[in-house]
């Protein structure tokens, strides 16, 4: 399961994994800091299968950016991940983030979506894109980085919290229903 | 002289006046009585009660001393010598004293009867040597009375003081001598009272007629005069005083003022007695009595509340001598005012009541309370009769400066009851009127100003079955108003003076919505618009002419596509009643409370009675004159407070915050009572309206803000009070989270949860319904089945936990897998705090992790492709009934700093597989409903 293992990957490859409550690999959280703030991921996974599509506006209802996954080794997926991108402009949050993962970025010689066609997808919809490897850890930080600093600044009280610390509510959402 | 010789001398006087007592008695007492009897005349029954009295005390008198003579002449006859000890008189020297006062006093009112006399002058000359023809009767009388009693008394201080003398310096001097100063006291005592006797038959004399027509009572002596003595250094406006032995009367030329001397109080620099409270012709002289008076007339005024005299001495001080500045007395109000006439029996001070008392006017009211500086103040129960029959208005209230102020009950004489705050005598602020029993039977809850329902009130008719939320102005609906009625009909309008104004919305059972003019008994008027729930709609005018149905005119629009779902769950009274414009009146009463210092004086008035029922209330009279019984102590304000400081960790807090909603003792539980009352009494019963769920919702919650504000508001107070302002920013953090809806809203929750959760179990009862089919339709499925119908992945079904019997196949088995789970989550209706069932939420997850990781016997984390579908079978078989009305109150109470967090998601992740079941049936669902429709 890929986006499971780009999350895990994100969140275990820090210390404070331990201290935040997890549901298994569907709900978890990490604190990253972005320039003089600390960013607080709460990423929230979502069912790819095509039964549950209907329920996916209640998971991004309020998200403030969605990470949509594709294998760069099946074309398809990238189809896929289309029409996600589509349903998320037409019914998602406004200015929500989105960021593109072509995943197992390893194994390029089986490629079939080109890093090209990605690029240029992605700046047509004004998403970040990388290509990342989950089982090598390539690219799974800057792809959060990367989302951190498109987040705009939100006002402290926003989300009832306080301090410097601030809560932007992520889901990752990912096309694809297994590996 | 030794003790023997006073004895023998003594005897000697005993034996004497016993003897002349005798004769006294034979001569005059004797002939006296018998001829008294015959007069009938008013003066003469006085004269005789007199005489009567008189021979009582002459008796007393005559029995003392013969006992006194056989005393001593029994000493003598054991042993020739005697010592002190044997003396009589000395040890019961109070006896004889109070013995000769009484005689005295007793000879003095009498007035002999000069008739009788002329007829016995020679009876009278055995006695008086010098008695002359001229000599009148009277004289003559007293001096035979009196002598004796005066010479015998004078020997008794003779012997006294010789024996002082003699017995030299011992302890036993002492007794000798303060015994031989009481008798010398007493000879001017007595001289003293035939003085004043004098004084006051000249007075009688040198007062104009109608004064002592006014003034002359036979028993009143004058004790001091202005004339004599000057009252003032400089005089004053009054021109005269008289000060008698039970009045103080000024002279203002003619005019004069008499004072009761219970009412009068003295001090150094004033002298105060005010009859009438209400007025100001309080005698309040300001000047410095002389100190000469200022004695005089404390111990008159000691002596007419003792109601007995004495003979005190000039300069005479200590214990007693004063008359008490508190004193306890009837007494009946004379002057104009509002007292009038009235009877006041009870605590004084100063002139005025101040204390408990009763007040009693002749018409029938009365009042029974705490009484300060003249006026009611404090609780009290005031009883008024009404005019036409045998009933009477009851008020249990709190005053304030001789009005209703703060909290009362009033239980009106035609049977309504008024429980709430007053002001200045009128109905002001939140309160309750009922009347339960008539016929037609109301309740109003709500705001109260100038006596009337004014602001924001709800009305219950139980007569017509209709409920009414809403504004209110002088006693009429005026305003925006909800009306929600018992068939489940419900609408807003605009009221003006009790009528309907303008155009409205109707909500209809079946969700139909009507909007436009419609009269009471809801029919539609003029021009209006009628959404039918399944979207078609109906616009144009609409007419009733009676008994011939609804007529209209208009324009019919079936093609569905203005459908709106949400007007058929449109909520009421959101923008036209503001959250925190209801129910003002109640947190008002509580933060003056606060602001004023929280005295425990003033806590009931504020915060209404503990006493949790009227039958209780009842017995509140006794309440009134005993002090609160030990149970109540725990109540007291100062250690609410200082309890409250000492719970400032959460789960101390928690603690503390629990009891103390369910005491009926403390502030925070009387406001969580009034909060239940005022939700209650808008939301139960016919109030249960889908529509009002977001009203009902958002106030919960902003009851919530404003226990915890008033809690905070305590603190303050009981740290300030400590001296410790609460400026700790160590803590300050922490204290952030503690916020109503972590703490508070938790805990207050059970009283509001049975309305609540019916508002949304009504709000989400056809999504429940559908959600419930498909519960069923599930239920059909055994485990394997359906774990294969949801696209569990094989590997994680747990058929391992499946222990078999010969008979049963796994591809049969039912409700059996994810059991523990399942019996998890089934534990959500069993609580009523959100927190308590995420945590429930959570470990039903922990449980499917748990199983799951069994079966492939690794640590699985579970991505959402596996929960999801797992999550739905285990809430498939959980079968909770109303889980839509769960999710939404969680959601809608929940501590929102969760929002996002994983009891957000884990919620979430219950609600989509909610709806999923919901959807997934509505499918058949539909298709069966268009089949039913179609014939």
């Amino acid at each position: 399961c890929q986006k499971k293992d780009i999350v895990c990957r994100f969140v275990q490859d820090h210390f404070d994994h331990n201290i935040s409550p997890t549901i298994g690999a569907s709900f978890m959280t990490k604190t990253v800091p972005c320039g003089n703030e600390l960013h607080k991921f709460l990423i929230w996974d979502t069912a790819g299968q095509e039964r549950f599509h209907s329920l996916a506006p209640m998971y991004y209802r309020g998200s403030a950016a969605a990470v949509i996954v594709y294998d760069i080794t099946k074309q398809d997926s990238f189809h896929t991940l289309k029409k996600w991108v589509k349903e998320l402009k037409e019914h998602g949050p406004e200015n929500i983030v989105m960021a593109i993962a072509g995943n197992k970025c390893d194994l390029s010689d089986l490629r079939e979506v080109p890093m090209k066609d990605a690029k240029e997808y992605a700046e047509s919809i004004g998403a970040i894109v990388v290509e990342t490897s989950a089982k090598n850890a390539i690219n799974i930080e800057e792809l959060f980085q990367g989302i951190s600093r498109q987040i705009p600044p939100l006002d402290s009280h926003e989300n009832g919290n306080n301090g410097a610390i601030k809560l932007g509510k992520q889901t990752t959402q990912t096309t694809r229903r297994c590996c | 002289m030794c003790a023997t010789e006073a004895a023998e001398s003594l005897l000697r006087s005993e034996e004497t006046f016993s003897a002349c007592l005798a004769r006294i008695n034979t001569i005059v007492l004797e002939p006296l009585l018998q001829a008294g009897k015959p007069t009938d005349e008013n003066k003469g029954k006085d004269n005789l009660k007199l005489l009567l009295l008189l021979n009582d005390r002459f008796r007393a008198l005559w029995d003392l001393t013969e006992e006194n003579h056989r005393l001593l002449k029994e000493k003598f006859s054991i042993s020739p010598s005697l010592c002190l000890q044997d003396l009589y008189i000395l040890w019961k020297g109070d006896l004889f004293l109070s013995i000769y006062i009484h005689n005295e006093l007793c000879l003095v009112d009498w007035k002999p009867c000069s008739e009788f006399w002329k007829t016995h002058k020679t009876a009278l000359k055995q006695f008086l040597a010098d008695f002359t023809s001229e000599t009148s009767i009277p004289v003559a009388l007293y001096t035979v009375l009196h002598k004796p009693l005066r010479d015998h008394v004078q020997q008794y201080a003779l012997i006294l003081t010789r024996l002082s003398e003699a017995i030299g310096k011992c302890p036993d001097q002492e007794v000798v001598t303060s015994v031989a100063k009481q008798y010398a006291k007493l000879q001017s005592f007595i001289s003293q009272v035939l003085d004043e006797a004098c004084l006051t038959k000249a007075l009688w004399k040198s007062l104009g007629n109608k004064l002592t027509e006014w003034l002359c009572v036979p028993e009143r002596r004058l004790l001091e005069d202005s004339k004599n003595l000057p009252i003032f250094a400089s005089v004053g406006r009054t021109s005269r005083v008289l000060l008698f032995d039970d009045i103080l009367v000024l002279i203002q030329g003619n005019n004069c003022q008499s004072f009761d001397l219970k009412l009068v109080w003295v001090d150094g620099s004033a002298i105060c007695s005010s009859p009438i409270p209400t007025s100001c012709l309080n005698l309040l002289v300001p000047l410095c009595p002389q100190a000469v008076w200022q004695w005089k007339l404390n111990q008159a005024v000691r002596q007419a509340l003792n109601g007995k005299r004495d003979f005190p001495l000039w300069g005479e001080a200590g214990e007693g001598s004063e008359p008490p500045f508190h004193r306890c007395f009837k007494y009946v109000f004379r002057a104009e005012g509002r007292f009038k006439n009235a009877a006041y029996e009870g605590e004084w001070y100063w002139g005025k009541p101040h204390g408990k008392g009763t007040l009693k006017w002749p018409d029938g009211r009365n009042h029974v309370g705490d009484f300060k500086e003249g006026l009611e103040h404090g609780f009290g129960i005031c009883l008024i009769p009404l005019l036409s029959e045998d009933k009477y208005d009851c008020y249990k209230c709190h005053w304030c400066e001789g009005k209703m102020r703060g909290y009362g009950i009033c239980e009106y004489g035609n049977e309504m009851v008024y429980k709430g705050y007053f002001n200045d005598n009128l109905r002001q602020g939140f309160g309750i009127l009922e009347n339960p029993s008539a016929e037609q039977p109301f309740k109003y809850t709500g705001q109260w100003d100038n006596d009337k329902k004014n602001g924001y009130g709800v009305w219950d008719d139980k007569d017509r079955g209709e409920r009414y939320i809403g504004i209110w102005q002088d006693d009429h609906r005026h305003g925006q108003g909800i009306v929600v009625t018992q068939s489940g009909v419900c609408y807003q309008r605009t009221f003006h003076v009790d009528k309907m104004v303008g155009s409205g919305i109707l909500l209809l059972e079946d969700d139909s919505v009507y909007e436009g003019n419609f009269t009471r008994d809801l029919t539609f008027v003029g021009k209006g618009k009628l959404t039918f729930s399944n979207g078609f709609t109906l616009e144009g005018t609409f007419s009733n002419k009676s008994s011939q149905g609804l007529q209209t005119q208009g324009i019919l629009n079936t093609s569905g596509d203005q459908q709106d779902a949400s007007i058929t769950k449109v909520q009421l009274g959101l923008d036209e009643f503001p959250v925190e414009k209801r129910w003002q009146g109640i947190y008002d009463q509580f933060l003056d409370f606060l602001h004023s210092g929280c005295k425990e004086e003033m806590e009931e008035s504020f915060t209404g009675f503990h006493i949790q029922t009227s039958k209780e209330l009842r017995k509140s009279q006794e309440y009134l004159f005993c002090q609160r019984g030990p149970e109540d102590v725990s109540g007291k304000i100062e250690d609410v407070l200082e309890e409250l400081v000492q719970h400032r960790e959460l789960e101390s807090l928690q603690c503390y915050l629990q009891k103390a909603f369910k005491s009926s003792l403390h502030p925070l539980g009387k406001l969580l009572k009034a909060l239940t009352f005022a939700f209650q009494a808008t939301y139960s019963g016919i109030g249960a309206n889908k529509h009002l769920l977001n009203m009902a919702q958002e106030e919960v919650k902003y009851y919530a803000k404003k226990i915890w504000e008033f809690y905070q508001g305590l603190l303050h107070l009981a740290l300030e009070q400590k001296g410790q302002p609460l400026a700790k920013t160590e803590d300050g953090e922490k204290r952030c989270d503690l916020n109503a809806y972590g703490v508070i809203l938790p805990l207050i929750l059970p009283c509001f949860y049975p309305e609540l959760f019916m508002l949304y179990m009504l709000y989400h009862e056809k999504e429940d319904d559908l959600y419930c089919q498909g519960i069923v339709d599930l239920s059909l499925f055994p485990d394997v089945k359906l774990l294969e119908f949801l696209d569990v992945q094989k590997h994680l079904w747990p058929l391992k936990d499946l222990t078999l019997t010969t008979n049963q196949r796994h591809s049969l088995i039912k409700d059996k897998c994810f059991l523990s789970a399942t019996e998890c989550l089934q534990k959500l209706i069993t609580t009523v705090d959100p927190r308590e069932k995420l945590e429930i939420l959570q470990k039903t997850y922990e449980e499917i992790e748990s199983t799951v990781s069994r079966v492939v016997e690794r640590d699985y984390k579970l991505p959402m492709d596996d929960l999801l579908p797992l999550l739905m079978y285990v809430v498939s078989r959980a079968r909770i009934q109303h889980l839509g009305a769960e999710i939404h109150l969680i959601r809608d109470l929940m501590d929102p700093t969760n929002e996002g967090g994983m009891y957000d998601f884990l919620l979430t992740a219950l609600e989509s597989c909610y709806e999923h079941i919901q959807k997934d049936m509505r499918l058949h669902q539909r298709e069966s409903w268009y089949v039913s429709r179609d014939p």
